[in-house]
């Protein structure tokens, strides 16, 4: 398919390693963060990581929008699951993060009517079919989803359907970003930038990185090739002294980001004062709400929702993933007590978690690796 | 949406490249088909216009670009 088969040529792939190999300067250890959940995902898949030279280390950052989810969150969609007369909406990896007393899909088996949808109209389609019944989505994801999930509630306004509402989780990338550089125990020398967020509030908002924290990003697209031309402009930004925003990604990514999409994001909704981010703790305006003029969509405010916080599972080393301290084989359960069949954390459920991918890609390549 | 080996079930952030098969711009939808050739109602409203045979992103059922060109 066009836009697809061109970014996953081996030869220029083969090329970009060569160049990489040439730029990156002896006795140096460079590593570099991507941000998003599906660059990882990428990487592994395709193993990237493999050209890469071994003094190129890629840290695994907190943008998987299933992996930041708290565990009070994901209880506090169970009890609303189990309200009388709700149908509760959710993407399908949503259904199997642990809370603290099982998942959605543990929910489901115990009668709740929890259903998988791809997107937030498909839930408003439900609503509609189904008129006698409440209809719940649950909303996650940064601002690549909340588009999504504000244009549906606009349109359930504008068309009267008043069984719908929404639980937001919506989160934003801004605020954890700046958490992880303010972290002290994370030494970075770059960042590769996330593509899809950037389609949406532009390469704009990452300047701080350069500017407040002097480190570099490219915004980068998903293809190996991309991933791959990413790594390589930030090594020469590096090896020139340039420490700027520069953007991979322009076949989609304009530098100001999609001002329709941001227009309704900022009509739908408003910034929370500070929301739990699992692993990383509460980080203040990360997180989305439904504003004053939706708020009869809110689903907080439609139904008890319970709002306790709870603790990460001791076991679980998702918080040091997520920040990149750790790699998910350093992990005390990865691949024994905690397996994409039987998740204890969230990184280990969606497909753009680091354990995940990398049990699913590179699982016994590491085991080779040790004997 | 791509259903491939470990991707089938999807937290819907994934960003895919959808063509345009029929535009109904009154209510700013599109049937739009994947790689695939999976069909499904697209949100167009963050790119219009959109016209039959456009590739645009898709993510979770919203377009958020229109792609152009084929330069990386």
């Amino acid at each position: 398919m066009k836009f697809v088969d061109e970014f996953r040529d081996a030869d220029f792939g083969r090329t970009l390693a060569a160049e990489i190999l040439a730029t990156v300067g002896p006795g140096h250890h460079y590593k570099l963060m991507e941000v998003c959940g599906g660059h990882t995902h990428s990487i592994y898949k395709y193993g990237i990581d493999d050209l890469l030279p071994e003094n190129v280390e890629l840290v695994h950052g907190p943008g998987c929008p299933v992996c930041v989810i708290p565990m009070g969150r994901v209880d506090d969609a169970i009890a609303v699951a189990h309200e009388p007369g709700v149908i509760f909406t959710c993407f399908g990896d949503m259904m199997r993060v642990p809370g603290s007393n099982g998942t959605l899909l543990e929910a489901k088996a115990r009668g709740a009517d929890v259903r998988m949808v791809y997107s937030p109209l498909d839930a408003l389609r439900i609503a509609k079919q189904h008129p006698d019944r409440e209809v719940v989505f649950f909303a996650i994801g940064f601002e690549t989803t909340a588009p999504s999930t504000a244009l549906t509630l606009r349109r359930a306004r504008a068309e009267g359907v008043g069984n719908f509402s929404c639980f937001c989780n919506h989160v934003t990338i801004v605020p954890p970003l700046r958490a992880l550089l303010d972290s002290p125990d994370l030494r970075l020398d770059g960042f590769i930038g996330p593509g899809h967020v950037s389609t949406v509030v532009g390469a704009r908002p990452l300047e701080f990185i350069p500017a407040d924290y002097g480190k570099p990003v490219v915004v980068s697209g998903f293809e190996p090739v991309d991933i791959l031309q990413s790594v390589l402009m930030l090594l020469r930004q590096l090896a020139d002294g340039r420490c700027e925003v520069e953007n991979q990604y322009r076949r989609v990514v304009p530098y100001e980001g999609n001002l329709k999409a941001l227009e309704v994001m900022a009509e739908v909704f408003e910034l929370r004062p500070h929301f739990e981010w699992r692993g990383l703790g509460f980080i203040s305006q990360s997180g989305l709400k439904l504003s004053e003029a939706y708020a009869e969509l809110d689903a907080e405010l439609r139904f008890a929702v319970p709002g306790v916080r709870v603790a990460d599972p001791k076991a679980c080393q998702c918080g040091e993933v997520l920040k990149g301290v750790i790699k998910p084989w350093e992990c005390k359960v990865f691949g024994t007590a905690c397996t994409p069949e039987r998740p204890i954390g969230t990184c280990m459920v969606s497909s753009e978690g680091a354990c995940a991918a990398y049990y699913n890609y590179g699982r016994f390549a590491r085991e080779r690796e040790l004997v | 949406m791509t259903c491939d080996e470990h991707h089938c079930i999807t937290c819907g952030d994934d960003g895919v490249p959808m063509r345009v098969l029929r535009v109904d711009a009154g209510r700013a939808l599109a049937l739009c088909e994947d790689e695939a050739g999976a069909h499904s109602s697209v949100e167009i409203a963050l790119v219009d216009p959109v016209a039959v045979g456009d590739t645009l992103l898709v993510h979770a059922g919203t377009a958020l670009t229109r792609l152009e060109g084929a330069a990386a």
